[in-house]
């Protein structure tokens, strides 16, 4: 039987106050999924939330029989890796040792690396192409390499779910695209379940193999394909200034 | 280990170590009455004195106070660079966050408190030593948990600084009313607190202090890991498995413990706790706690003890504030680091 992962009567928001409420999802593990809504509409929340950075108000996420929202923070870091829009960090630290932190989990209690946190850094930053940057200091990297570093310590936290609130804001083209690959090059290649919210639909409609649509406090499980043909997104970005292309899977300025 | 990455930081602290002992050395030789150094050796090994005061300058005077400058520069160091750490604030350190005012407002209403109550204390002097240590610590656990109460509302790392520094302004306001109403006797002894004084400690309070600073440095570098997670910042930290709720409570209660107890006896030292941090990085060049702790202590010990030496130079007949002598020392490198460095103010 394939895995699977589990939103069942999840309620999401700040203070109590719920933005997403009785979100009920079910997907297969090993996939891409994106999460589509405009800003304000709680992907973050929910993304926070099933990574266990937030409280939930009610409800559970499953992965497999897991129930991840009642796990400690230390075995949850087993299971769920995130990449967060912050890239706050003190002092300087060079990528190597960025990438290293994402052994924390399985090493020591001084932190000390063992031959097998090695091979996982080291496979991190093969994967991710960083091999120049390593002895670089992280704040002086550009905002697309600081992301492909954030990426590789997810990775090197070895977790089967990867969680990625808007991995290419502030990258450029080249770097948006190079960071969809790599993910989707995780999700084939190393059998990772990834949820990345994202702003950029018309590469993900591409890229993902479901979308979880959010829209005024609904969220809705779709496959690309649905989302194209039953015209979905015109009922999200319902406004005169665009419009999408169906052949084209473009957005289209209107005149 | 691959701790020690290079032969540069292996080095290093071996230097630091040496440079501890010389330091150390020279501020057991340097003093008013000159004592024949191998004289210094037979009565600090074998207490055996060639004349009888000479035992007593050693033992009771220069030798506790080499020692509390090494207990001094080491805790402040490691508390100041926990604080950076945690408030993600280059400028935090014990002074400058009014956590020792934290600790003075302690020592303030236990030396001078009870007669503002209108309770005699004649019976309380600087002399009881685990009351001021108690009363300290809580002051500076006190303004330190007040700060981390706020710190999760506010995410912008000046509006804590200058929060810290209301606090700390606060603090001295109630410090001068409980100092108005107080008598002279108690009012001097706590303006002499004030200016900070590594001499004024006696060896009783050292047998209190030494295993306090011990323990304290030793679950600093305990927490090092976690310190370590926090660089990433809090919910990288809370995602790599950091409790931080209890992680949290650990680090200020080591810093409390740490600064309340310095502070008790030598009164507040300002600018070891923000400036050693930052030495050790730039020699490290590393922002690796587990070599931080260690890089850290061994720096603040160095600069303590040169500030302690610089104090009693010769030709003077009274030794110098020590808390003057670090501001002195301490400021110029701050300002510096900032003109330098400009990311100092920028890190969020």
């Amino acid at each position: 039987m394939s895995k699977k992962i589990n939103i069942s009567s999840l309620s999401v928001g700040h203070d109590n106050k719920p933005i997403l409420e009785n979100i009920n999802l079910v997907a297969e593990a090993n996939r891409m999924i994106g999460v589509f809504g405009r800003n304000g509409q709680g992907k973050s929340t929910l993304l926070k939330t099933i990574s266990g950075l937030l409280p939930s108000i009610s409800g559970k996420f499953w992965y497999e029989d897991i129930d991840i929202l009642s796990l400690s923070e230390k075995e949850r870091s087993k299971l769920i890796s995130i990449v967060s829009t912050t890239h706050a960090v003190i002092g300087g630290i060079n990528v190597k040792d960025f990438i290293a932190y994402g052994r924390y989990p399985y090493t020591n209690w001084l932190g000390i690396n063992k031959e097998k946190d090695y091979q996982e850094i080291h496979l991190a930053i093969e994967l991710c192409h960083l091999s120049d940057l390593v002895n670089r200091n992280y704040e002086e990297l550009s905002d697309g390499e600081k992301q492909k570093v954030n990426i590789a310590r997810a990775i090197t936290q070895n977790t089967p779910l990867i969680i990625l609130d808007e991995p290419t804001v502030h990258l450029d083209l080249i770097n948006k695209i190079e960071v969809f690959k790599l993910l989707k090059g995780l999700v084939n290649d190393c059998s990772k379940t990834i949820i990345l919210s994202t702003h950029q639909i018309e590469y993900a409609l591409q890229i993902c193999d479901e979308i979880w649509l959010i829209n005024d406090g609904k969220i809705e499980a779709l496959t690309p394909t649905e989302i194209i043909n039953n015209n979905k997104l015109k009922e999200i970005f319902n406004n005169d200034l665009i419009s999408f292309n169906k052949a084209s899977n473009t957005f289209k300025l209107n005149k | 280990m691959k701790l020690l990455k290079s032969n540069k930081l292996a080095y290093s602290i071996l230097f630091l170590t040496i440079s501890t002992i010389l330091f150390f050395s020279l501020d057991l030789f340097l003093g008013s009455v000159h004592i024949p150094f191998k004289n210094i050796l037979s009565i600090v090994l074998n207490n055996t004195p060639e004349k009888e005061s000479w035992g007593i300058i050693i033992l009771e005077s220069r030798l506790p106070k080499a020692i509390a400058a090494l207990l001094c520069g080491g805790a402040l160091s490691v508390c100041g660079l926990q604080m950076q750490t945690l408030f993600r604030n280059p400028l935090a350190g014990p002074y400058i966050l009014g956590i020792s005012s934290g600790a003075g407002l302690g020592v303030a209403i236990f030396i001078m408190g009870l007669s503002f109550l209108g309770i005699s204390n004649s019976g309380i002097s600087l002399s009881t030593d685990s009351g001021l240590i108690i009363s300290s610590t809580l002051g500076s656990f006190a303004v330190l948990g007040m700060l981390l109460s706020i710190i999760n509302k506010l995410k912008d790392i000046m509006t804590v600084l200058i929060l810290g520094i209301m606090i700390g302004s606060a603090i001295t306001a109630i410090i001068g009313i409980i100092q108005y109403f107080s008598y002279d006797i108690q009012l001097k002894s706590f303006i002499i607190w004030t200016m900070g004084d590594l001499s004024s400690i006696t060896n009783s309070q050292l047998i209190l202090l030494t295993p306090i600073v011990i323990i304290g440095l030793f679950f600093s570098f305990v927490a090092s890991k976690n310190l370590n997670a926090y660089l990433l910042g809090e919910e990288y930290a809370k995602s790599l498995g950091v409790n931080i709720k209890t992680s949290r409570i650990i680090i200020i209660l080591i810093t409390s413990i740490l600064t309340g107890g310095i502070t008790a006896y030598c009164g507040p030292i300002g600018f070891v706790g923000i400036v050693i941090p930052h030495m050790a990085r730039m020699l490290s060049n590393s922002s690796d706690h587990r070599i931080l702790i260690p890089l850290s202590i061994l720096l603040g010990m160095n600069v303590l003890l040169i500030a302690d030496i610089v104090s009693q130079l010769p030709g003077l007949e009274q030794s110098l504030p020590i808390n003057s002598i670090t501001s002195l020392i301490g400021i110029p490198f701050i300002i510096w680091i900032i003109l330098k460095n400009k990311k100092i103010t920028s890190l969020n």
